[in-house]
């Protein structure tokens, strides 16, 4: 899900970066590699902040982070993610790191068959419940479902499922309100022709 | 009539016993940006361009701006309800808005809701606002007269049904009088009015909804109103939903006048709109396609082929301008997209000469084939006489001694101004009009001093209709002037003019005692 404060054109290049990167992974094993980034943004950059700070500055110039780089990572990291994480600094890229993993999972998972699809409901649903959608998902899409479950009261209850930008809402508050927009227009149909019954010299 | 309660619970009850909910399936994205009638969304990734949008509170938008990452969408409502990180959902249907006889009499705002408080409207049909024009085989050259029952209009600046004319001047000067002398003049015609405000007061609106009422012209007029403190949004769509409702009588072979008051306004919001969406701005700040954007609504109105029922669609775009700058960008623009225009002068209108039509500059381009022939052959010299009066009256300025000749001259011209003076919301007939300039321009009213003429004239018209009623019920039922009724005229003039001498006499001394 997008946050507001999440900038589309960042996300578009970051995307591009997660493609490049996931090409060059593929001879590697991309699951390693994922988990170097991972843990790199997770062990190096969460726990020592200073040096994040330095890495992500704007003050700091280019050559200054690539010697960094060279000196902090090269020696610990695999080859491959010191090079790619050359490639951010030298087109000051690095601050979309995050951007980057997040994508690159995303991106993993569609070239492997499979896709988030969130799952909303005015519960939380059991595992039973759970395995049964999972089933039908399994059986409804051409690609493998994960699911992401949440939960919102408004909805009164049935399900509003999401699959990237399309909604498939079954929810009872959707239903209630089709039930409301059809009395409506009836009742309204009802009034008008009643007027005009009455507004009609020559009616009944 | 009284509601059963008990017929109503049940037919209640049976709705929603047979009610079989669907799953509804929608493309949806989320709000980044909200403010100043325009959203900016991520997501909706197969939106189509002026496609209709719903916000969670029910307010509409329409796709205005698709870019690489995000959509640009304009709000057609309250935009105060929206809020970053609300679900936008796609409808998959263009903006569209009710049509048909359901809607004649009523008030209503750009997207067809009522604003006059009575009840509902049920109309069974939609139509998009916008539409493609019809195209050069589906069009017939304007021949029908659409007569605005003003006298300065209808002899020398004629309107076809079909026809663009552009109503331009500075604020003050009458312009919407004229629209509305046009819609009240359609009375007892076949004529369908559209009224569309924008950007008005709404002071002025409810004006003018009052004055159409009480000259009964509502019951064949539709008003829509975008009022100035509406959003730029509806401002901008309200004039295409205006061209849309009168298409739908249109294309039924009905006439349709539509009044586009005032555009220089709708043009403002579509300013503030592409400057907000950044488009690029060019002169005047306005947005390169301002052109467009008046042209391809100016160009929906048109005289369609007997094929296609023959019927049209008469618009009077209103423009408003400052100081008397007709060259600014937006009256060049549509000047040049109308069939000819009727221009206002505040001089005009501050010397008591109403309606301020400068006759000079106002020009029909097609509607001279329109014109009534009687109205044609006495409306010929008019504008030349007119223009020569003006000249001399400079002349005359000077103080100068001058001969008979060009003083008589004179004399016609300040009665001809006098005939072409007329009160507001008093349309006349066309065949009142003919008699009234035929009876001027060949002098019959030259030896009565100018003060008294529109007396005269009024005189005239109602002699002419108590006794010489089939004189003018022949101009009416041949439309136009042969040798016959050339003299019938001159001969009830003749009469009327003695007459009418004995009550001149009698005023000096009147005035005198």
């Amino acid at each position: 899900m997008v946050h507001v404060l999440e900038d589309p054109s960042a996300q578009a290049i970051a995307h591009v970066y997660s493609n490049a990167f996931l090409n060059v992974a593929e001879s590697v094993g991309i699951d390693g590699v994922l988990e170097e980034l991972a843990s790199f943004l997770d062990d190096v950059l969460e726990q020592n902040p200073e040096f994040r700070n330095i890495l992500l500055s704007d003050i700091v110039s280019r050559d200054d982070k690539l010697a960094m780089i060279d000196r902090v990572v090269a020696p610990l990291g695999t080859e491959l993610f010191t090079n790619f994480l050359r490639t951010l600094a030298r087109h000051e890229r690095l601050e979309l790191l995050p951007l980057i993993l997040s994508e690159s999972w995303l991106l993993h998972e569609s070239r492997t068959g499979r896709k988030r699809v969130q799952v909303l409901s005015a519960r939380p649903l059991s595992e039973a419940a759970l395995h049964d959608v999972q089933t039908r998902l399994d059986a409804t899409f051409s690609f493998d479902p994960i699911l992401e479950t949440q939960t919102n009261p408004a909805l009164l209850g049935g399900l509003v499922i999401r699959v990237d930008n399309t909604v498939y809402d079954g929810s009872l508050k959707n239903r209630l309100k089709q039930l409301q927009d059809r009395l409506c227009k009836r009742s309204l149909h009802e009034i008008q022709s009643g007027r005009d019954r009455f507004s009609h010299p020559e009616g009944d | 009539m009284k509601f059963k309660a008990d017929e109503i619970a049940s037919v209640i009850q049976k709705e929603i016993e047979d009610f079989r909910g669907s799953i509804e399936t929608s493309e949806v994205g989320r709000v980044l940006e909200v403010g100043d009638g325009i959203a900016r969304c991520y997501g909706l990734s197969n939106a189509m361009a002026s496609e209709m949008v719903e916000f969670p509170s029910g307010v509409q938008g329409m796709v205005f701006n698709l870019e690489e990452n995000s959509v640009g969408i304009i709000i057609l409502g309250d935009y105060l309800d929206i809020h970053e990180g609300d679900e936008v959902k796609c409808t998959g249907r263009l903006l569209s808005v009710p049509v048909g006889e359901a809607m004649i009499g009523r008030v209503v705002d750009p997207l067809g809701k009522p604003l006059d408080g009575k009840g509902p409207i049920v109309a069974s049909e939609r139509r998009p606002i916008e539409t493609i024009a019809p195209g050069v085989a589906g069009r017939q050259p304007v021949k029908e007269p659409l007569q605005t029952g003003i006298k300065a209009i209808d002899s020398m600046t004629p309107i076809g049904r079909g026809q663009r004319e552009l109503i331009i001047g500075d604020r003050k000067t009458g312009k919407t009088t004229i629209a509305l002398d046009t819609i009240i003049n359609q009375k007892d015609g076949n004529v369908t009015c559209i009224y569309v405000a924008c950007g008005q007061r709404s002071a002025n609106v409810a004006a003018v909804v009052d004055l159409l009422t009480t000259h009964g012209a509502m019951d064949y007029t539709i008003v829509i109103a975008a009022s100035a403190s509406d959003p730029a949004p509806l401002q901008y769509v309200a004039p295409y939903a205006g061209a849309a409702m009168a298409e739908h009588f249109m294309h039924q072979g009905q006439h349709t006048l539509v009044i586009y008051d005032d555009l220089s306004k709708q043009a403002q919001a579509y300013r503030q709109l592409s400057l907000l969406m950044r488009r690029p701005p060019g002169r005047e700040a306005y947005p390169g396609d301002i052109f467009y954007c008046h042209s391809r609504l100016l160009e929906r109105a048109v005289k369609l082929s007997d094929e296609l029922g023959g019927g049209s669609m008469t618009a009077l775009p209103i423009i408003e301008t400052l100081e008397g700058e007709v060259s600014a960008y937006i009256p060049t623009n549509v000047i040049s997209i109308t069939d000819g225009q009727i221009y206002l002068e505040p001089d005009l209108f501050f010397a008591g000469v109403r309606p301020a039509i400068n006759v000079g500059i106002s020009v029909s381009r097609v509607g001279g084939n329109a014109q009534n022939k009687a109205m044609k052959k006495i409306a010929g010299s008019l504008r030349l006489d007119l223009a020569a009066f003006r000249e001399l009256e400079a002349f005359a300025q000077l103080g100068t001694e001058l001969d008979k000749a060009t003083q008589a001259q004179l004399d016609r011209g300040y009665r001809m101004v006098e005939i072409l003076k007329q009160p507001q919301y008093e349309p006349m007939h066309v065949a009142d009009q003919v008699i009234s300039i035929f009876a001027s321009a060949n002098g019959y009213f030259d030896d009565i001093p100018a003060s008294q003429t529109s007396r005269a004239e009024k005189e005239l018209l109602q002699f002419m209709k108590e006794q010489k009623s089939e004189v003018r019920d022949n101009l009416i039922k041949l439309a136009e002037l042969n040798d016959d009724s050339v003299d019938e005229l001159k001969s009830a003039l003749d009469e009327f003019k003695r007459g009418f001498q004995l009550e001149t006499k009698e005023q000096p001394t009147a005035a005198s005692t």
